[in-house]
């Protein structure tokens, strides 16, 4: 477990009971505050009419996107990517602007508005546990899972698993496997048997959304340059002219109180 | 960046102080002291310790993380068959139970009057000899009979039985007949064992009963039963309700209430007359098996169909599907059982599945009728002969109900008599890890058998709603900080060991029972010096010592030898579908059908059934749960709300034949239109629960008692309501 290359989750809506297991073990291990959660469950609950029923639930957390967008949104750095796949988020850097927010496609990151400015985390989303990863042990979530619906491992052996599980039951499965690619692919793998969509998940192109937004951000330096020297002309130009219409008008009254 | 104390810190801080003040004063760190000796602690006072849950009765093995003398986390201890690494998130949140703010941390007496919650505090001397007083005066005015001993299924209950037949009361109150005394009743009848034990291994079609496995969690189970469905096994589903375990299974279907023996009966039948099961192995072991097709031929799938609802040929393709997977068949046995007066019956006709399939012990099979016993092969400290106990019990048990095992009783019947004076009057009660009050059906009706007692000391870890009514509570130590005696599970003994230090003034019930029955001049059936003692006296004849024991977590238990002889400890030595004892007791012989009574016009079923957060009524106060848990309400179909005015989010009053309670509206597809359903467990009385009170409805206000004249189980889904907007 400790040569991991890439670290990711696989999480299988079909083996769900919604049981929270996970919720409480990620509150646990990681002191979350009694009304605060870095876990959340969504999805369809019952749908149809009775007796033609069906249960839905999607866990989600941090789905520690290979291109982060919140990394991309923060302008402080206080978002990071480790090559090994977790996304992690330093409080000492954060200032609070909340850009991670807005830019998380999951709408993962949480401002915790009980604390001041001098409490640091000012952010809290899921941190891949890496007190317990490095240390040889699954994450909390994943642990205690009972149906193994939760699963953790090498990103590529769990993307072959994960279509594997599909092919010996393509009744059971949609065949798909959210965040292979999605958003430039996540290290939260989804399968499911309700449409992503129905379970909350949102429809991302393959592009990362940030390679777009992160293009023009590089152009930010060129742009802004090429703006001063637009604008360093216009106003030489208008100084220039301020002053023509100066000695201009300068000259109209003497000539008016030499009359 | 200056750091400020948070609101957390703070609140760490002061939990600390208090915790190690009373801690420092009171004891020597003696867990952490042998915790570090045998190297499960570091110099800091941080480790793991291998321990054994108590969120539920499951028993599943834990590992709790240590840290500066607090429980930080607990995981699944993968060397232990019930968790296998796994909790559930009652087991997750299982040290929010030790640190919960309520916790009664010294003894206490009532001051004020019963129910008004006013206590002081008291020293362990003063509070034990206050019990003992009291009930040696009740021994002495009025008999041993007069006091009711009351316990739910613990490791330490081999001891409370100590205290209550030592005394020589006759007065035994468990929680089994409101839970399963129709399926232990049952199989102890047909097979001799009380309860089965269920492989997965090679199953490939499974029958559950309103066995809701995916929210009533028993962790290693829910898993195996999980894995099945993911190799392929077929679980087909009988509940009301749309639960979670339905919505996983490749068939639901919504049975109307109380007639699953019906359904099942039709299948017997289906199977019988066509030969579908082994039949070598039924001529062989099964008693009745030549009269047996004549004794189903009038239940048809025609003929259940007009009683469940469920069609004919559903019933019919269904028995077929079942005999057809042939010993890789479960009919899942069922757990609380104590649904109508006819579960018994539900459960013979599952008793009766399982053999005529031949599934039942055969080697690896779906259901091994393996009998273990709890606690063979330990040691056990000396156990004198209890006393000669002439006076009947009160519960009924077995004058009025011959055939319920004495273990079990009739808890619910217990209050009539007590309320009469018949056979005699009860006039103290001692209950410990019970809390009657939220367990027993009709709770106006526990509140005035309450009334009728002289005195009431109540053993618990925190202001339960029969503590708060109690005379003296004895503060328990939770289970992360005491010992109870061993578990023996797949051929290891595990221990239950302290983990951290008793906060307060807790203390394990190993002491409490050995200081209440010294003073009772009971010493000789307590005979360890300390808890470490008993298990000692537990671990010798296995030549391990209790330090060993207590770093790797369990003592390997020598093998048992291979006996894979078949035999039934029945009087005929046989599989007794046909049951002689049953008809010597005046009962049918068979299975056989018995029609429940149904709601009037008006009224609804009342179901009540497990949500994966809670255990009963004892977690509801854990802040971890009470956090993850949905806010219960009353599920009504959303179709039949709709027809009545009523819209999820209403208020609504719930009325029975013994009490109202008030509720939100939970309007949904997800349950039959003639059923509501009420989570169990809340609507608590006691204020001294901050975080439980005032949350939810009570069923046992609402529950009316119903008792199975064969088996004594209560029927708790027999009760019917109307509900009306608030």
């Amino acid at each position: 477990m400790n040569d991991i290359k890439h670290h990711a989750f696989l999480f299988d809506a079909v083996r769900c009971i919604d049981c929270r297991a996970c919720m409480v073990a990620c509150s646990v291990e990681n002191n979350i505050d009694m009304d605060k959660t870095r876990i959340w469950v969504s999805g369809i609950g019952v749908k149809g009419r009775f007796p033609n029923l069906q249960r839905g639930t999607l866990v989600y957390h941090c789905m520690h996107c290979e291109h982060p967008d919140c990394m991309s949104a923060c302008p402080v750095g206080a978002y990071s990517k480790a090559e090994d796949g977790p996304v992690s988020y330093d409080p000492d850097k954060c200032i609070g602007c909340r850009y991670c927010m807005n830019a998380c496609p999951f709408g993962v990151p949480h401002f915790d508005y009980d604390k001041g400015l001098f409490e640091g985390a000012l952010i809290d989303k899921c941190t891949f546990c890496p007190q317990r990863i490095y240390e040889g042990q699954e994450p909390a979530c994943v642990q205690t899972c009972p149906t193994d619906a939760l699963e953790y491992g090498e990103r590529d052996e769990l993307i072959a698993k994960a279509h594997a599980r599909i092919a010996e039951h393509p009744d059971r499965y949609i065949d798909h496997v959210y965040g292979e690619f999605e958003n430039g692919g996540t290290s939260y793998l989804i399968l499911s048997h309700i449409p992503f969509a129905e379970l909350g998940l949102p429809a991302l192109p393959e592009t990362p959304i940030n390679r777009v937004s992160e293009s023009a951000v590089g152009l930010t330096i060129p742009v802004a340059l090429g703006w001063t020297a637009v604008l360093s002309g216009v106003a030489a130009g208008v100084h220039l002219y301020n002053k023509k219409m100066e000695e201009r008008a300068a000259a109209e009254k003497e000539a008016e109180e030499a009359k | 960046m200056t750091r400020i104390v948070s609101r957390r810190d703070f609140l760490k801080m002061g939990l600390a102080a208090s915790g190690t003040l009373a801690v420092g004063q009171m004891l020597p760190p003696a867990v952490a002291q042998s915790a570090r000796k045998s190297g499960m602690l570091n110099a800091e006072g941080d480790g793991v310790i291998s321990t054994m849950c108590e969120m539920c009765v499951w028993r599943c093995g834990v590992l709790a993380k240590v840290k500066d003398g607090r429980v930080v986390k607990l995981d699944g201890n993968p060397e232990h068959v019930h968790s296998r690494g796994n909790l559930c998130p009652r087991g997750q949140s299982g040290l929010m139970n030790t640190y919960d703010p309520d916790r009664v941390l010294t003894p206490l007496v009532r001051v004020g009057k019963r129910g008004e919650g006013l206590f002081r505090k008291a020293s362990w001397e003063e509070a034990l000899d206050t019990v003992a007083s009291n009930m040696l005066r009740i021994k002495e005015q009025y008999g041993p009979e007069a006091m009711v001993f009351s316990s739910t299924h613990n490791l330490s209950q081999v001891q409370f039985e100590n205290l209550l037949y030592g005394f020589g009361s006759p007065n035994y109150g468990t929680q089994r007949s409101l839970c399963f005394n129709a399926m232990i009743t049952a199989f102890s009848l047909t097979y001799g064992i009380e309860e089965p034990s269920r492989e997965y291994e090679d199953v490939e079609f499974i029958l559950m009963v309103g066995r809701n496995m995916m929210e009533a969690i028993s962790t290693s189970e829910t898993s195996e039963l999980s894995h099945a469905i993911d190799r392929g096994a077929k679980l087909v589903y009988l509940d009301p309700r749309f639960t979670k375990t339905a919505a996983k299974a490749a068939e639901w279907i919504p049975i109307r209430p109380g007639t699953d023996s019906a359904f099942l009966l039709a299948m017997i039948n289906v199977i019988v007359q066509n030969e579908l099961g082994d039949c070598d192995f039924v001529r062989q072991y099964v008693v009745g098996c030549e009269e047996l097709p004549d004794a189903m031929r009038r239940y048809t799938p025609e003929w259940a169909e007009q009683i469940t609802g469920v069609p004919a040929a559903t019933i019919e393709r269904i028995a077929r599907e079942y005999a057809a997977a042939k010993h890789h068949a479960m009919a899942h046995p069922g757990w609380r059982t104590s649904n109508f007066i006819n579960s018994f019956q539900t459960e013979r006709c599952i008793a009766a599945l399982n053999a005529i399939s031949g599934a039942v012990l055969r080697p690896g099979g779906c259901l091994s009728a393996d009998l273990t016993l709890e606690g063979a092969g330990l040691g056990a400290p000396p156990q004198p002969a209890y006393p000669r106990i002439s006076a009947a019990r009160l519960d009924g048990t077995p004058w009025k109900y011959p055939l319920v095992p004495l273990k079990l009783g009739v808890f619910q019947e217990l209050r009539d008599n007590i309320l009469t004076g018949q056979p005699y009057q009860a006039h103290g009660w001692f209950i410990s890890r019970q809390n009657p009050i939220l367990a027993l059906p009709d709770r106006s009706k526990t509140l005035a058998a309450f009334e009728k007692m002289d005195f009431i000391a109540t053993v618990d870890i925190i202001m339960n709603d029969t503590a708060w009514f109690s005379d003296v509570i004895l503060p328990e130590a939770s289970y992360l900080e005491r010992y109870d005696p061993l578990h023996t599970i797949d051929g290891k003994a595990f221990i239950r060991q302290p983990v951290i230090e008793p906060q307060g003034e807790a203390r394990s019930a190993l002491w409490i029972y050995k200081q209440l029955g010294e003073r009772l001049g009971l010493g000789d059936y307590f005979q360890y010096q300390d808890e470490e003692d008993y298990l000692r006296q537990q671990l010798k004849p296995l030549g391990v010592s209790l330090e060993e024991v207590k770093e790797k977590g369990y003592a390997e238990m020598p093998k048992a030898a291979e006996n894979r002889e078949i035999t039934f400890n029945t009087p005929s030595g046989k599989i007794e579908i046909y049951s002689e004892t049953l008809k010597n007791a005046g009962f049918s012989p068979w299975p056989t059908w018995e029609e429940p009574p149904v709601p009037a016009d008006g009224e609804f079923y009342l179901l009540t059934g497990k949500v994966a957060q809670h255990t009963q009524f004892g977690t509801q106060n854990n802040q971890l749960l009470h956090k993850y848990s949905d806010e219960p309400r009353l599920w009504m179909n959303a179709q039949t709300a709709a027809q009545r005015g009523l819209a999820d989010g209403d208020w609504v009053q719930i009325t029975s034949a013994v009490g109202t309670a008030h509720s939100l509206l939970h309007a949904t597809e997800a349950i039959r239109p003639d059923c509501v359903y009420l989570t169990p467990g809340y609507g608590h009385l006691s204020k001294g629960l901050t975080t439980a009170f005032g949350v939810g409805a009570s069923d046992s206000a609402l529950h009316v008692t119903y008792t199975d004249p064969i088996s004594g189980g209560q029927a708790l889904s027999q009760t019917f309501v109307t509900v009306t907007k608030a």
